[in-house]
């Protein structure tokens, strides 16, 4: 986490390097499983009820690219998204992350329905890493992102839903991390949070941020990315331009 | 306010494992006792509850009382051992399904979701020990006073064989409930034998009418663990050939422990 992210030197290692990465799943949650299939480590195989959400998926990405993944539903974005945020772990090949990383998935995952909406910021700032002191100097912000003020002291279950993503929101964009993880959260909320959310992600961007951003909304991709990855079948179809990429995919798929 | 990335000094993982642990019992202590009147009241009611039903029935109704005298005492310095051992182990086939959320959102150690159970069940039976000491000095008033001695130095040992012996079991248990949900109500079963099984309403010298009973009660860890909690007050019950096969097992439960959850581990994050 040096001054390479920022540009200084630009024949930098990649931050991010997916090397033929797999990963299989089940097709069929009640299907039968025994201890053997459990500790039978080779992931080579296939068995019947088993496929691959993604398999052979190659790529690395530079410090400050923004990288819009592109499919129809089902064919292996989120999983990849959650192999970059490592709360998956590949069952072939390999994924590196070489920075921090601050996961817009599920982001109101770590909030406790019982603790205050101020127990639960620096619970969920401290478990990605923050220390005590750098949550207390952001914290008026992070609440005044939130629009939140009058219910530091509310337990979290008392919010409604809109003020619960938008607190969430507010604390993971606050991570300071240099790689910005983004699953669709921003489908949530009113027009006016939503506008307000991409511009901290511009913002962000601007600060020299890596961004992986999956969507389905053709606007988005091409207002924050510039380079496209374009999943289908659990494969890595074409890694390119956004642009190339999504008139690849209205190609396949004839959206408008 | 600028949104360009700050240096941050990294931290070691394992300043950051320590950082996310303490973080996480934290939370749990402060859920439970935030969200209840009675609290710390609550975590020590249930081991006085057994204890008096297990007082009354022994020492009122089978008018038993024979070598271990107090018996509540004696009681007491295995009953709270126990719940925290049973607590943690039934914590542990839930810690991936009740927290799923959580989970699939951050990266931190996995090992982190068990052994937070254990530290927070820990730290409560510490905080019950006081109750130890009140009973023993109630008992300076009987006929029968209990009497500290230098066993009870051993309580420190006691409890870190017991917290590796907790966490072997719980990294076990906690991954293979998420393949089998049977295995959820096993635990359960399991744990009410062990607690007949484990010398805690009675005293490993018990066992000596049963010559062969006496050899095997050895190889439950948590004979030797409750033998060294004992100590303080009932030197008899200290046998060293149990804290000795107690402490190896313990070891190797705990490495069977990692073993099971690094294998298991890349399925149980799909599953959940």
């Amino acid at each position: 986490m040096t001054e390479t992210v920022m540009g200084v030197s630009t024949a930098v290692r990649p931050v991010i390097e997916v090397t033929d990465a797999g990963i299989r799943f089940r097709r069929n949650r009640l299907s039968r499983r025994n201890f053997k299939d459990l500790f039978a480590g080779s992931a080579r195989r296939t068995r019947a009820d088993e496929f691959w959400a993604l398999r052979h998926v190659s790529f690395s990405v530079a410090p400050g690219e923004a990288i819009g993944v592109v499919g129809r539903n089902g064919q292996g974005k989120s999983t990849l998204l959650k192999l970059v945020a490592e709360v998956m772990l590949p069952d072939d090949g390999s994924v590196q992350v070489r920075d921090g990383v601050a996961p817009l998935i599920e982001i109101t995952g770590g909030f406790v329905d019982d603790l205050s909406v101020r127990d639960n910021v620096y619970l969920t700032a401290g478990l990605h890493g923050m220390k005590n002191q750098e949550i207390a100097e952001r914290f008026d912000e992070i609440i005044e992102f939130a629009e939140i003020g009058d219910f530091l002291d509310t337990p979290y279950k008392h919010l409604s839903s809109g003020m619960r993503v938008r607190i969430a929101f507010a604390v993971i964009s606050r991570l300071e991390e240099p790689i910005l993880l983004v699953d669709e959260v921003l489908a949530v909320g009113d027009k006016a949070f939503k506008e307000k959310c991409y511009r901290r992600i511009e913002e962000m961007l601007e600060g020299g941020r890596t961004m992986f951003f999956v969507s389905h909304n053709e606007k988005d991709l091409r207002r924050f990315c510039t380079r496209g990855l374009y999943l289908d079948k659990g494969a890595l179809v074409l890694d390119a331009s956004i642009d190339e990429v999504l008139d690849r995919y209205d190609a396949d798929y004839g959206t408008p | 306010m600028s949104a360009a990335i700050d240096v941050r000094q990294a931290r070691t993982p394992a300043a950051r494992y320590r950082h996310s642990l303490w973080l996480l019992t934290a939370r749990d202590l402060k859920v439970r006792y935030s969200t209840s009147f009675l609290g710390y009241f609550w975590s020590i009611l249930d081991p006085l509850v057994m204890a008096g039903i297990y007082w009354f029935v022994f020492t009122v109704i089978f008018q038993r009382g024979v070598g271990h005298e107090p018996y509540i005492v004696f009681l007491i310095s295995a009953l709270l051992p126990w719940t925290w051992f049973n607590g943690s182990i039934s914590d542990a086939t839930r810690a991936f399904t009740r927290e799923a959320k959580l989970i699939r959102s951050t990266k931190i150690p996995r090992t982190i979701w068990v052994a937070r159970l254990v530290l927070s069940k820990g730290i409560e039976f510490l905080a019950s020990i006081p109750v130890i000491a009140v009973f023993a000095i109630i008992s300076e008033f009987t006929a029968t006073p209990a009497k500290l001695q230098w066993g009870a130095l051993l309580f420190p040992l006691a409890i870190i064989m017991q917290a590796v012996l907790t966490l072997g079991v719980g990294l076990i248990v906690a991954p293979l409930v998420v393949f089998f949900r049977d295995l959820e109500r096993a635990v359960k079963l399991a744990l009410r034998f062990l607690f007949y099984a484990s010398p805690i309403v009675y005293g490993i010298a018990d066992l000596h009418k049963h010559p062969s009973l006496e050899f095997w009660a050895a190889f439950n860890p948590l004979s030797g663990i409750f033998s060294l909690y004992r100590a303080a007050f009932f030197p008899q019950e200290l046998r060293w050939f149990d804290v000795g096969v107690s402490a190896v097992l313990c070891l190797v439960v705990l490495g069977i422990g990692i073993l099971v959850f690094r294998r298991t581990i890349h399925a149980v994050l799909k599953e959940i």
